[in-house]
């Protein structure tokens, strides 16, 4: 099987000469279709930067980024803007919902952005809503939702045109455990049923456990990767094997096993 | 160090708020303009003639200042607020690193007096170039000549606008500044939400536009009839209806922007731009009404100064340039004897009389019983009732000869009068020419009139063209008749006026006011008496030109504070809709397509405020003209569609300029978003 995401030796570096900062150094990895993969580390380590390469908010230094074969790197005008907003589904940890718009207005914002007729997304619009448990929320603005509503509405919006890959940045750090939970349970559904294939970041173990396998990264570079003994392993069991890994992460790689 | 940071934050704040710094520097270009305005060549030449007139013209001058002022500062006021509460996180910074209060009190104060005077350093030179350029184009335009022009800088108009301008900064920087000083630190360093509108029901909004539109349409109704104009009471209550009206309407809109969100076109970004109007609309309707009043009173200003201005410009048909009060063969031989024959041509005498009769008391020579019979059959109406009014009392009317009046039909360029022995022309001197329509309608019946109990009728049209270059002679009512009818009514007993006009060659040469003003000079030293256009000219000439001065300035003055509001409000709202920008950008929205987004909003946010202004402009200039001009003026339509179209046009200038720069500065904001922030 091909992947669909491929990251080649990618680096970016922030500043220069005595101010300079290498974010990313060299790293490359792959993501399956229909893989659920967390990407850990500590503050500093490089996840957002990551991310944000492969959103194309930040161009990187050197490296490649192929999505479905495609050099997101190269990407220019239609093209670039077309990859944002159909090929992947941003979520991002403070929602980013904009205050103004309904639940139905912001789901519909990628739709507006790129000329897609709103009646073509209607019954996909519905169906999220419904799997999200959001439909009751759809003509209240952000403001007028709970944290764990706004989020699921976030989700309903990455998902809406049926992206390639979803990233989510921390998709959890702004809600409380509960909302947490249930947001991590709808998108390890989607990713499971819809075969939806997620790119998650995130620094809690908890959230986590819900992915297939998980890349460590220090200094912007990986540091290590943990993979999912599916279903010999339960989710628990998975959780106990990522904080074995963190506690050891101070020492450097010579303490993980 | 201290004196870098203000030069860099001087510097940067400018930068920022381009708009306006642009609109500083076109309040100290009116403000120089207006103050300079004894300097101006057609100034000068006036006061030769009317002293009186422009030394009130004058002296009004620093009262027009002081209001303008006045406005200028709640501009300033208004925006310096926006900047301050833009810099609020930076000052607290200042502050925590230990910066007194005192000294950062004087650092923004030093900031503000460097950008004034950088403001006053690019605008004066600017001011000085217009005003030279204005002064020459205008004596170019009414015939001046532009040969005797000197350069002028005034060194009071320089002064004053410089205190003027610092005066109104330096209050405004004192209020601002003491307010942001006092404030705590962890008020200044933390971002203050805007915290949400409480929406009240949408029927309260939907009321609120359609009381708005009543009031407006009232206030309106008020003004076109004339009602407004009969009292102080009438004019207050049309003010505070439009005021009232305008208010509502803006606080309703909500309503109409929500029901336009709900169509949800499927054009790129259509509910996204109309949420940020409707915000907007929610957020500052108040500010948005206001603009609007604003630029309403830039067109009302600029509307009835074209009126005003153009109207005294056209009251009397020019046709001579002189007018002796002497016959043909005297006036030739004086003008020939002093070697002045050669400057005239067309000279040709105009003679007017008073009706004599046979009867005693004289009082029914002229008997229009015909004439009165057709006026009462038709419908009444004001100008009906005044005109039989006017008409009754015309028993003894002044009479022109036919052959004179022909000549100034032929200078004037109209087809000369023929009549027959027994018809009569009606006259009527331009500034009285009132119900013009409904004479002409009656006397195209020829309806038939006695003269001293003869038999004759009234043909043709009413005449007006001015007899006499001054405006000494004006007659209300006079009958034009043939030359010997002329003579036998009048019983020989008339007054002879000739007229001459210069040759064509020496007005190219020197302009129609420096050749008046040199023959006159020749005349008046060979001793010859004359009346010449200068006079009439010159006191139509100071109207004009004041009127045009006056209310031009005014004009743009409201104008660029009302574009200056709505732009600074765009450009916050854009600002403070960063977050909002990003995300967009995340979803894939690229320059072009943020840069649209912005540019159709521009348009809302100056269309709404703008539209609204212009219809009630419409309704506001004719009011204005209703209360202002003589009734002959009013009936015209033509001179109304043409003001409108001026008034549309000069706005339409204005409003481009601005959102041009607008969509600048909107776009430079999004280039600078498009550049990722370092997350982590």
């Amino acid at each position: 099987m091909e992947a669909i995401l491929k990251v080649e030796k990618l680096s970016k570096c922030y500043g220069k000469l005595l101010g300079k900062t290498q974010a990313l150094n060299e790293l490359s990895f792959q993501v399956m279709p229909g893989e659920f993969l967390g990407i850990m580390g500590s503050s500093g380590s490089g996840k957002s930067t990551l991310l944000n390469c492969i959103a194309t908010v930040i161009a990187p230094s050197s490296g490649k980024i192929m999505m479905a074969g495609k050099e997101v790197t190269a990407l220019k005008g239609k093209e670039l803007s077309n990859y944002r907003g159909q090929e992947i589904g941003y979520l991002f940890q403070n929602f980013e919902l904009l205050d103004n718009l309904t639940g139905r207005e912001n789901i519909m914002l990628p739709l507006s952005l790129h000329g897609i007729s709103s009646k073509e997304s209607a019954e996909k619009l519905l169906q999220l809503a419904n799997y999200l448990d959001v439909a009751d929320v759809l003509e209240k603005f952000p403001a007028q939702m709970s944290g764990g509503e706004k989020q699921r509405v976030a989700a309903a919006r990455a998902l809406i045109l049926n992206p390639g890959i979803i990233l989510a940045d921390e998709p959890t750090g702004a809600l409380d455990s509960y909302n947490a939970k249930i947001l991590m349970e709808k998108l390890t559904g989607m990713n499971q049923r819809e075969k939806a294939t997620i790119l998650m970041v995130t620094h809690d173990s908890g959230v986590a456990s819900y992915c297939s396998r998980i890349l460590f990264i220090q200094d912007g570079a990986i540091f290590h990767e943990v993979r999912r003994d599916y279903p010999a392993e339960t989710q628990p069991q998975f959780y106990q094997r990522i904080i074995k890994v963190i506690a050891r992460l101070g020492g450097g790689d010579v303490n993980v096993f | 160090m201290f004196s870098k940071l203000i030069f860099r934050n001087s510097k940067r704040n400018r930068k920022d708020n381009g708009l306006f710094f642009s609109s500083m520097l076109i309040c100290i270009v009116a403000f120089y303009i207006i103050l300079s305005l004894k300097n101006q060549d057609v100034m000068i030449f006036l006061e030769k003639m009317e002293s009186d007139a422009i030394s009130r013209l004058l002296s009004m001058i620093p009262i027009l200042y002081a209001v303008t002022l006045f406005l200028l500062f709640f501009l300033i006021y208004y925006a310096g607020k926006i900047q301050l509460e833009k810099r609020k996180h930076e000052l607290g910074i200042y502050l925590i690193l230990g910066m007194r209060r005192s000294k950062l009190f004087v650092l923004l104060l030093l900031e503000d007096i460097q950008g004034s005077m950088m403001a006053l350093l690019v605008g004066l030179p600017i001011a000085i170039f217009l005003s030279e350029m204005i002064s020459l184009v205008t004596a170019r335009v009414v015939g001046l000549g532009i040969i005797g022009h000197q350069f002028s800088v005034s060194g009071g108009a320089i002064l004053w606008t410089a205190i003027g301008f610092f005066l109104v900064k330096l209050v405004a920087f004192l209020l601002l500044g003491l307010m942001i000083a006092r404030q705590q630190i962890g008020n200044l360093l933390a971002v203050a939400p805007d915290g949400a509108r409480k929406q009240l029901p949408k029927g309260i909004y939907v009321l609120a536009v359609f009381m708005g539109a009543i009031l407006l349409a009232k206030a309106y109704y008020m003004g076109i009839s004339g009602q407004s104009w009969r009292d102080f009471k009438q004019m207050g209550m049309t003010m505070i209806f439009g005021l009232a009206g305008t208010l509502l309407l803006f606080f309703g809109l909500r309503v109409v922007i929500g029901f336009l969100i709900q169509i949800k076109r499927n054009r790129r970004l259509y509910v996204y731009n109309f949420r940020q109007i409707e915000e907007a609309v929610i957020y500052s309707s108040g500010k948005l009404a206001i603009s609007s009043l604003l630029v309403l009173a830039g067109l009302g200003s600029f509307g009835a100064g074209v009126a005003v201005g153009s109207a005294y410009l056209q009251t009397v048909q020019h046709i001579s340039d002189y007018t002796f009060t002497a016959d043909y063969a005297t006036i030739n031989h004086g003008l020939i004897s002093h070697h002045l024959d050669s400057y005239f041509s067309d000279l040709f005498e105009v003679k007017i009389g008073l009706m004599d009769g046979d009867n005693q008391d004289k009082e029914e020579l002229l008997q229009m019983k015909a004439v009165l019979q057709e006026l009462e059959k038709l419908p009444k109406t004001k100008e009906q009732t005044i005109l039989l009014k006017h008409l009754r009392r015309e028993t003894r009317p002044y009479l022109i000869s036919l052959s004179g009046y022909n000549e100034l039909q032929r200078l004037a360029g109209q087809p000369i009068l023929k009549l027959k022995e027994e018809e009569v022309v009606i006259y009527q001197h331009p500034d009285f020419t009132f119900g013009k329509e409904l004479l002409n309608h009656i006397f195209a019946q020829k309806p038939q009139i006695f003269l001293n109990g003869e038999n004759h009728y009234i043909t043709g049209k009413v005449e007006s063209l001015p007899l006499v270059t001054d405006r000494a002679i004006t007659l209300a009512f006079a009958l034009i008749v043939p030359d010997n009818k002329f003579e036998t009514y009048t019983k020989g007993n008339y007054e002879i006026f000739l007229n001459g006009s210069l040759k064509s060659e020496w007005i190219q040469q020197k302009g129609l006011m420096g050749a008046v003003l040199e023959v006159n000079q020749k005349l008046t030293d060979a001793g010859i008496e004359y009346e010449s256009y200068l006079q009439n000219m010159g006191r139509q000439l100071f109207y004009s030109v004041a009127t045009s001065y006056l209310t031009i300035y005014l004009a743009i003055i409201f104008l660029v504070i009302a574009n200056t509001m709505i732009g600074v409000q765009f450009l916050v709202n854009q600002q403070k809709s960063k977050k909002r920008l990003k995300t967009l950008i995340h979803l894939g929205a690229d320059y072009q397509i943020l840069c649209q987004s912005a540019k159709k909003q521009i348009n809302w946010y100056f269309g709404l405020p703008v539209l609204i202004a212009l219809i009630s402009s419409q309704f506001g200039v004719r009011a204005l003209l209703t209360g202002l001009l003589p009734g002959y003026l009013q009936q015209d339509l033509m001179q109304q569609l043409l003001i409108s179209g001026i008034m549309i046009v000069f706005l339409g200038v204005m409003e481009y300029i601005y959102m041009i720069l607008i969509k600048h500065f909107s776009n430079r904001y999004i280039f600078s978003l498009m550049e990722p922030e370092r997350s982590e």
